[in-house]
């Protein structure tokens, strides 16, 4: 009922031109074939490059955070969906456990077990792993066909397939989303674009049904992705930014009310996410705009419409009372405040029904009233909020979040995000290797948008603008960057193409470029004011384009030349950099042959089969969750990093000496430590390089037994030779990866004990461990597994010579060589026969 | 003959407690024959052999063939055999019991096994000197020392009830480390004497004086394993444990206390006295029978824990009004005293913290003279599932309303707004 109803004035000209279109254009029919094979080969192509990894090495799943989000995914699948959401993970974080449920984005993991479930339901018997290792090379496909859509919606269905063959292969994506790299990025990006292609589509059409499905879409994305702050919160941008340049429609009013509503609601059904669309400072810009526009003067002038938007946000809010009455009994407190929210939202938009009354009964003079008005109200508005955050109603902005304004942020405050590898600034050179001829091209496409601007072209702008200053400042975020690159780049790519082609059918230049460009001129027409002087413009183009065929094929040739060298790039970076598993390593001999470096999993297995089922492993972060999904062993800190002082336990506990750091670890019954080591065969990536980041975070929270500059030499250098300083050489971290290691003699050159990643011999090599003892190491010295000797093995308080008050003289040694040897009595009575012996008595 | 001797000794490993006498004369066997023949009354297999005997052996294809070794030889220079210190130490290691007796002149090898269990004898030659608390039948020296019964550890399990009779001594004193908790004091020297060389001058200040100087000390390793350690052989000794003390203050003793606390010594070192087992752990939820896969918090938990205790050679019920449960997540969240019933089970009821995470219960009871009873059990304790919480809230009752009002007038405005028919804008569209 509510998606057919179109808003009355444009119904005219949105509806028209789409059925006068497909009926002129006899070759539709061939058009959409086209269409959708380029789209299958896309699709196919996308995939097919991101299996590298399988055909290499094998089916197995990659890095650190999706072992965690496969070994969710087969709790679900095995234990259903309520038990996933209930789950208690006791393995995780000993002893504070996790809830998994309320602390995960269950999107992903949803998806493959719904995949899993309907294969199953088809007598397909396929395991669950191999859903998971294919599950993002399946899904970059719909992001090539979502991206397609977006462009289309943008630009024209040309700059959708050149957009979505580019999103297909393009590193910056590809490098989350190669087979076995089952992460939330890897449907993120589908959501991500498909959310937008919705949201564009409900703001040209209005209709109640786009925006309920943007806000669909939305859920997805809050159920896969905590990126999906960057949705809701550009969205209102663009609300903001086209209120601004007076661009304002009732249709953009239906399109956001309806989204904000939706996708409020449904983002609060993530148990994760809970509460912190009402309660935190990145979602208040979505919450400011949806109180503004209601007081935009523009709401008065339409009177049905008026009625059908309030009909229709009432509805929502109606649907937002009944779905939230499950979780009432959440937390109370919250879901008052959450009520509060709500009841102000009601407010807001009763108080712009009672200016609209006042603005029919007193007719248009009273437009700068209103503007006046809402301006005041906008400030009162983000005063509230202000003053909620300060007195800590509504939570501030998290780290992560600061750290994207103040790139300096996280380094000085929050050791613990700046270590994190994805959150460094972004280089240049990553910006070429991640994008290739993208990254030249998309300013260009770009610069089209803004020269024929219109409603979603802003959005366009928008996203582009706001997703390069965020890849500049995390490499994470190139992610978000690589989409909007490929859209941009599509459309540059197809204006050349439209201007280099077109002229070999010189003799209709007009009737060419009307059919080509039909769509998107005709849909411009209806909704873009700007329109008609751009037609003119590019008309004008098309006319003075005197280039000769020479020049034209020579551009071609030299622009698809720049294509081709664009996909080999492509498909280079992806095999070569990002199709490592990162747990099984690869290195090529001299004479090509390749070694495989399976030292991770060889620790993990032995773990597996050698420790108790409730051993706890105690390592740095980054392995916890591979400790979980291989080893099945209870781990202290993981991947999840949710709880800082516990990890700066850790963290102290390994740069603390020998002794401190038992005592750590038998408060936290800690059965065996594993390291990682790369000295032996030069990994970069092992615990000593990662070790500062360990004494930063503990010193963030332990700043009096920590200090970072007490592990640099006193020319503040960081090193492990003998030059390096007393309390590195004796920490725990130092002794654990290079126990034994002043022994081992790699090659003739070096000496023994030579570290090959830090091209230096040990400075401590000499040294006995008394708390821990050698458990496992693997065959390339990669990880090194420890067990900790338990207090009662410390089982009589022996006096070390050093401690004796009583100095003897004489040293005790024993002479004897022989079991059966016969020992020696002090004064032994000798027995002399015929005579007793004297036996010392008392009287 | 040996090897059937060896053989037999294996055999009777499983009916009765080994124990190896190693003495260096074998005249030992005669002056400490109470002690020794107090041993065998009590169920022990006793051997005594020759320190120094080359066939000696503790252990045999990594079995024990002992439980408990008393050294009476402190003239031991070398052992015989297998024994050395090494083997010894691990014999306490692997949980076997030790006493050792020292004297003035025991060898270097008897000093550095009691180094090793955490006690220091005082310089050969020296021995403890008090002027005031000798026994009349001294030499002149006063090295024969009446401690006064207020020296011995408080109690009753290792030394026996006190009824105030001193104790006769001649020895050597122990030195040991006040801070260290697992060496107790089990006879201190009185606050008069101290350890020094009687036929030399007195030139350094004694490494040992008054009360820091222990005449009896013993050990409870983390594994159970007791050491008793005497400075003097002759404290365990017929002559000593038959002998009456007059003390230079007047007061006459038929009998010296040597032999109460020797025997009573001997059953504690042999465990047979202060022993402490778990039997049985049982926790569930209160009402029901077994433990669940995990807690929730704020459940109402049942734990139970059946103690005994070794009694004559058999275990009986324990009893005692100060044993404690913690429920522990690094910190304890409760502790709470348990109360025992006639069956040795003690039980308490308690609420799990609103805290989730994993838990142990843990029950630790230290006291002098019994084993260390540990016991931990790992439990999950998890919060609400989504069923779990309260269905209505309230102080949220006015939020239902305001919501159920919203959907009725919804309800209401959707019919108004579906059947109701403007005219103006009908007109204007034609």
């Amino acid at each position: 009922m509510a998606a057919t109803t179109t808003p009355p004035s444009t119904t005219p000209p949105s509806t028209t031109p789409p059925t006068t279109t497909s009926g002129i254009s006899s070759p539709l029919g061939v058009k959409s074939l086209l269409v959708l094979t380029v789209l299958l080969l896309a699709w196919l192509a996308g995939f097919l490059s991101r299996l590298f990894a399988v055909i290499r090495f094998e089916s197995i799943i990659h890095e650190f955070d999706p072992w965690f989000n496969y070994r969710a995914t087969a709790h679900m699948v095995q234990n259903g969906y309520y038990n996933f959401l209930n789950w208690f993970d006791e393995r995780a974080w000993y002893p504070l456990g996790r809830i998994v449920g309320g602390t995960v984005y269950p999107g992903l993991m949803v998806t493959s077990g719904s995949i899993h479930y309907v294969l199953n339901m088809l007598n397909i018997p396929v395991h669950i792993r191999d859903i998971c290792v294919f599950l993002a090379p399946i899904f970059s496909g719909l992001t090539a066909i979502a991206t397609y859509l977006l462009t289309k919606e943008v630009w024209s269905s040309g700059a959708g397939l050149f957009a979505a063959c580019f999103i297909a292969v393009v590193p910056g994506y590809i490098s989350r989303s190669v087979a076995g790299s089952y992460d939330n990025e890897g449907i993120a990006i589908f959501a991500l674009m498909f959310t937008y292609y919705l949201w564009v589509k409900s703001v040209k059409t209005g209709s109640l049904f786009w925006s309920s499905t943007a806000s669909l879409s939305y859920f997805y994305m809050v159920s896969a992705w905590g990126g999906y702050v960057y949705i809701i919160n550009l969205i209102p941008l663009h609300v903001f930014v086209l209120l601004l340049m007076g661009r304002f429609s009732h249709r953009l009013y239906t399109a956001y009310n309806t989204f904000y509503i939706l996708g409020l609601i449904c983002s609060m059904q993530i148990p994760f996410v809970g509460f912190q669309p009402i309660r935190t400072s990145e979602h208040m810009a979505a919450a400011d705009s949806i109180c503004r526009i209601p007081t935009h003067p523009y709401v008065g002038t339409h009177g049905r419409c008026r009625l059908y938007t309030a009909y229709n946000t009432f509805y929502i809010l109606g649907l937002i009372c009944s779905m939230q009455i499950p979780f009432v009994g959440f937390q109370p407190i919250r879901t008052s405040e959450h009520m509060a929210a709500a009841g102000v939202f009601a407010l807001v938009n009763a108080w712009a029904v009672l200016k609209y009354l006042q603005s029919v009964m007193t007719k248009a003079e009273f437009t700068h009233f209103f503007l006046g008005a809402s301006c005041v109200a906008a400030g009162g508005v983000f005063l509230v909020v202000v003053g909620l955050t300060w007195m800590g109603v509504v939570a501030p902005w998290s780290g992560r979040f600061y750290s994207l304004w103040d790139t300096g942020y996280a380094k000085i405050h929050i050791p613990i995000i700046a270590s994190v590898s994805e959150h460094q600034p972004t280089t240049w050179f990553s910006f070429f290797f991640d994008l290739h001829i993208l990254v030249a091209t998309f300013p260009v496409g770009l610069w089209y948008c803004i020269k024929n601007i219109n409603d979603e072209r802003v959005f366009i702008v928008l996203f582009a603008v706001s997703a390069v200053y965020f890849a500049g400042v995390m490499v994470r975020l190139m992610l978000t960057l690589t989409p909007v690159v490929c859209v941009l780049g599509g459309i540059a790519f197809s204006t050349l193409f439209e201007v280099y082609l077109k002229e070999e059918e010189s003799h209709r230049p007009q009737v060419g470029d009307s059919s080509d460009d039909d769509d998107d001129s005709e849909k411009n027409n209806k909704y873009d004011k700007a329109g008609k002087l751009r037609k003119m413009k590019h008309e004008q183009q098309s006319n003075n384009d005197g280039l000769g065929v020479n020049i034209r094929s020579m551009i071609i040739v030299v622009v698809l030349m720049l294509l081709m060298m664009f996909s080999v790039h492509c498909t280079w970076v992806t095999s070569n950099a990002y199709s490592s598993p990162s747990i099984v390593l690869a290195t090529y001999g001299q004479d090509g042959t390749r070694q495989i470096l399976d030292d991770f999993r060889e620790a993990y297995y032995w773990l597996s089969q050698n420790t108790a089922v409730d051993a706890r492993v105690m390592s740095w972060w980054d392995y916890g969750y591979q400790i979980a999904g291989m080893a099945n062993r209870t781990t202290l800190v993981d991947n999840n990093t949710w709880n800082n002082s516990h990890i700066a336990l850790v963290g102290k506990a390994m740069s603390s000496n020998e002794s401190a750091a038992h005592t750590i670890m038998t408060a936290l019954d800690v059965d065996y430590v594993l390291v990682i080591f790369g000295g032996v065969i030069g990994y970069s990536g092992d615990d000593i390089n990662k070790f500062l980041w360990m004494v930063r975070i503990a010193e963030g929270e332990h700043p009096k037994e920590i200090k970072e500059s007490d592990y640099f030499t006193d020319r503040g250098e960081f090193r492990v030779d003998s030059q390096g300083s007393a309390t590195l050489l004796n920490c725990l971290m130092y002794k654990l990866s290079y126990f034994r290691f002043g022994e081992l003699k790699l090659d003739y050159r070096t000496p023994p004990g030579f570290d090959r990643t830090r091209n230096a011999v040990i400075g401590n090599k000499d040294f006995k461990l008394t708390y821990l003892e050698e458990a496992y190491t693997t065959e390339h010295w990669l990880v090194r597994v420890y067990r900790v000797k338990k207090p009662d093995e410390f089982n009589r308080p022996r006096i070390p010579i050093t401690q004796r008050k009583v100095k003897r003289k004489n040293v005790y040694l024993t002479k004897k060589n022989n079991k059966k040897r016969r020992g020696t009595i002090k004064n032994k009575p000798l027995i002399i026969k015929g005579s007793r012996p004297k036996i010392v008595n008392v009287k | 003959m040996l090897r059937l001797l060896v053989l037999s000794v294996c055999v009777a490993a499983t009916v009765a407690t080994n124990t190896l006498v190693l003495v260096d004369t074998l005249a030992t066997r005669e002056t400490h024959s109470i002690f020794l023949k107090s041993l065998q009354e009590r169920g022990h297999e006793v051997s005594v052999k020759a320190a120094d005997d080359p066939s000696l052996q503790l252990s045999r294809y990594g079995e024990y063939l002992y439980q408990n070794l008393v050294i009476l030889a402190p003239g031991v220079e070398e052992f015989g055999g297998a024994l050395s210190v090494e083997t010894i130490v691990e014999f306490v290691d692997g949980g076997g019991n030790v006493l050792v007796a020292g004297s003035r002149d025991a060898a270097d090898l008897i000093r550095e096994l009691v180094t090793e269990v955490g006690v220091e004898m005082d310089e050969e030659g020296a021995a403890v000197i008090d002027h005031l608390h000798y026994d009349a039948n001294d030499d002149g020296q006063h090295t024969l020392i009446a401690a006064p019964s207020s020296g011995l550890i408080e109690s009753d399990v290792m030394v026996g009830p006190s009824d105030g009779t001193p104790i006769l001594y001649r020895g050597t004193g122990l030195i040991t480390d006040a801070e260290n908790p697992l060496v107790l004091p089990v006879l201190r020297a009185p606050s008069t004497s101290y350890c020094y060389n009687p036929t030399q001058a007195i030139t350094d200040y004694p490494h040992a004086t008054g009360q820091n100087m222990l005449l009896v000390a013993a050990l409870q390793a983390r594994n159970n394993a007791r050491v008793v350690v005497s400075g003097s052989l002759e404290f365990f000794s017929d002559a000593f444990i038959m002998a009456s003390v007059q003390t230079p203050q007047g007061s006459f003793h038929e009998r010296s206390g040597n032999g109460k606390v020797v025997e009573a010594l001997s059953r504690w070192v042999f465990k047979e006295e202060g022993v402490l087992r778990v039997v049985s752990i049982d926790h569930h939820l209160e009402g029901e029978k077994h433990p669940p896969a995990a807690y929730t918090i704020k459940q109402d938990v049942e734990y139970k824990i059946k103690v005994e205790r070794l009694v004559a050679g058999s275990w009986k019920p324990f009893n005692t009004t100060d044993l404690q449960m913690e429920f522990v997540r690094i910190d304890p969240f409760v502790r709470v005293t348990m109360i025992p019933n006639s069956e040795g089970v003690f039980s308490v009821t308690f609420k799990v913290p609103d805290v989730y995470g994993v838990y142990q219960f843990k029950v630790e009871y230290n006291r002098v003279g019994f084993t260390r009873l540990f016991n931990t059990t790992q439990v999950s304790v998890r919060p609400f599932t989504h069923l779990e919480y309260e269905r209505f809230i309230e102080c949220a009752y006015p939020y239902y309303a305001s919501a159920i009002s919203m959907m009725v007038g919804v309800f209401f405005f959707s019919l108004v707004f579906l059947h109701h028919k403007d005219p103006a804008p009908k007109s204007k569209a034609e």
